[in-house]
């Protein structure tokens, strides 16, 4: 009885369970505080370190250390830890709201395509493959190119690209949960077809597409890196991208203007994946246990 | 109250479309139901067995309009339900409910026992939000599960708990018909026996009609009223259980029943093992005449020829055979 009662205290959600293994997963939760760090510092940096990333404040190319500038000052002599401070928040933005727009495209279609079968599914997919053999980055160049770049058609266009590959694992998400009793027994008990692809269906698709969208934060923020660098991108902004395209001249006089942001995406990019891959264990239940 | 009526099935078929090869062949259809008629009066319980792929669990998911039917209908309290549409479907469904095969993947593994046994009255609005605590309440004492285990989780539970949630589920809405897709097949037999005896109360109780799938004579025996034997999307036999157990006519069936291990002395001294040989031919390609004939032992020209019509021969006693005649008795005795 008590060994009972003691599961009945203990009747956690498959969630709550998945965020104890994450917890125990070190390189993960390593993952999350850099993550956190940076968003932190791209939040409140700007604030506590205040003045215009812009702005010429010192010579160009004094290496990092003097003068009180930490990591010295770029070609224009702006001070680099300003313009990193002003560029993790456009780079985590551009990263975070690019993935919001893959996962709700993505989700959006693969659940049609999957829950509905058939020609509907056959259109669909015909469709995400068309836009999975278009090369992406030229094709994220052409959206730049013809309709500006601005940091909301930048985000779009790495969105629009990016996009199939969460509508084919949530479309074969669908198609495995679909033939579940539990989704036959929700439809014989009167539910909606709406309610059973976002209230029955989609629950349960959902682990895969939370690893999926994590790694995609990180290849968006690559994405706009190698975008910037090419120089398609909104100049009034400071991007960390951006920093590496405009000193990419100097690179052998002055190599650490880029290795510096070069850098932060490095580290940022690395806590994402650890932070997906950590979601990944605690969500796959075939891994649990090991 | 006495026989009356409930479901009637008439000529109910459901096919599949198969692709054969590639290119640009013709569709051909598989018939999984193929041309299936029966009845089941109210409060009853009808048992239709068959071996895996005669079509049974496809019968059952085509009465509760979860495959389309291809042809037919089902007559529920004088109601077409294959006709329904939309909403009127929906509010329909509350009355016929479908038990389950597999207790481990019948229950969302996201949502707690509890709200597993709303769903029903949640999505067809069936009752005042405050009744449905009630509701779930005495549905899980009827199942006999403790009201503390309402907050648990599917996976908290074991295979005949998941069952008993599953069944609790099914009578959430009150519904005139529960369709029990072999609800015990996965359970181990001590849980079977507990699960078995539950229904039966329940039947008892809530005056239910059931629809009894199974593969397993032996479970058959002690739950049902009447029986229907399927091979090959179609009924070959069909009766109520007394003459069906004591009676069998068609060869399928006598061999089906050899193959249940009894301990009545009396049954097993008459029924020697019936090995039938070989599998069931093509399901897309049946052959002309009676399913069986390949394998049957007792097989004559005329079989292979002419299909044999499911006919009365004797009160009710159903069977398609060309080789039992009015005297009913079975060519394999």
């Amino acid at each position: 009885m008590s060994v009972e009662d003691e599961k009945i205290e203990k009747a956690r959600s498959p969630f709550s369970e998945a965020f104890e293994m994450f917890r125990r997963n070190h390189a993960a939760v390593a993952g999350l505080i850099m993550l956190i760090l940076i968003i932190l510092a791209g939040i409140f940096g700007p604030m506590v370190y205040a003045g215009d990333p812009f702005e010429m404040v010192w010579a160009p190319f004094s290496p990092p250390g003097q003068e009180g500038y930490l990591l010295g000052t770029d070609y224009l002599g702006r001070d680099l830890v300003s313009m990193l401070l002003h560029g993790a928040r456009v780079s985590i933005a551009i990263g975070l709201s690019a993935a919001l727009i893959t996962v709700l495209i993505g989700i959006t279609v693969g659940a049609v395509a999957g829950f509905y079968g058939g020609l509907v599914e056959e259109a669909l997919m015909r469709f995400t493959e068309f836009f999975q053999v278009l090369p992406t980055l030229l094709f994220s160049m052409v959206i730049v190119a013809l309709f500006g770049a601005s940091l909301p058609m930048i985000t779009f266009a790495i969105g629009v690209v990016s996009w199939p590959a969460v509508a084919r694992i949530t479309r074969a998400e669908f198609l495995r949960i679909r033939e579940l009793e539990y989704v036959t027994a929700s439809r014989a008990s009167g539910v909606s077809n709406g309610k059973l692809i976002f209230g029955v269906i989609l629950p349960n698709a959902l682990p895969p597409i939370i690893v999926q969208a994590a790694l995609m934060v990180g290849s968006a923020i690559l994405f706009e890196a190698g975008l910037s660098f090419l120089g398609l991108t909104d100049p009034n902004v400071v991007s960390w991208g951006q920093i590496i395209g405009s000193n990419r001249q100097y690179i052998l006089d002055a190599s650490y203007t880029v290795t510096i942001p070069g850098v932060a995406i490095f580290v940022t990019v690395l806590a994402i994946s650890l932070v997906g891959d950590g979601l990944n264990d605690a969500l796959n239940p075939k891994l649990r246990q090991r | 109250m006495k026989d009356e009526l409930l479901l009637k099935v008439d000529n109910l078929s459901v096919r599949f479309a198969v692709k054969r090869g590639g290119g640009w062949r013709k569709k051909s259809y598989l018939y999984a139901v193929d041309d299936v008629s029966f009845e089941v009066e109210r409060g009853k319980t009808l048992a239709i067995v068959g071996e895996s792929g005669s079509g049974k669990t496809t019968t059952a998911l085509a009465v509760a309009r979860l495959v389309p039917a291809f042809q037919g209908s089902v007559d529920l309290e004088g109601e077409d339900f294959l006709t329904l549409e939309g909403d009127k479907l929906r509010q329909a469904r509350a009355k016929v409910q479908f038990i389950f095969q597999d207790p481990y993947s019948s229950l969302n593994p996201r949502l707690r026992a509890e709200a597993i046994v709303r769903e029903p009255l949640d999505s067809l609005g069936l009752a005042e939000v405050d009744e449905k605590r009630a509701i779930v309440d005495r549905l899980f004492k009827a199942v006999g599960l403790r009201p503390e285990q309402q907050r648990l989780f599917p996976h908290q539970f074991s295979g005949g708990q998941r069952q008993r949630i599953g069944i609790a589920r099914a009578l959430a809405t009150q519904p005139e018909l529960i369709i029990c897709d072999e609800p015990v097949s996965a359970l181990d037999v001590a849980v079977q026996a507990q699960i078995l005896n539950l229904l039966r109360r329940l039947q008892e109780e809530f005056s239910l009609t059931y629809l009894f799938i199974s593969h397993d004579l032996g479970v058959v025996q002690h739950m049902c009223d009447s029986i229907a034997v399927m091979y090959m999307g179609k009924i070959v036999e069909q009766a109520d259980r007394l003459s069906l157990f004591n009676n069998p006519l068609h060869p399928y069936t006598v061999a089906l029943l050899s193959a249940v291990p009894s301990v009545d002395k009396k049954r097993r001294k008459a029924t020697r093992r019936v090995l039938i040989p070989g599998d069931p031919p093509d399901p897309v390609d049946p052959p002309a005449g009676c399913r069986f004939a390949n394998r049957c032992p007792v097989a004559q020209p005329r079989c292979s020829e002419s299909e044999p019509p499911l006919r009365d021969v004797k009160g009710g006693h159903r069977v398609a055979c060309h080789l039992v005649d009015e005297s009913a008795k079975s060519p394999m005795s």
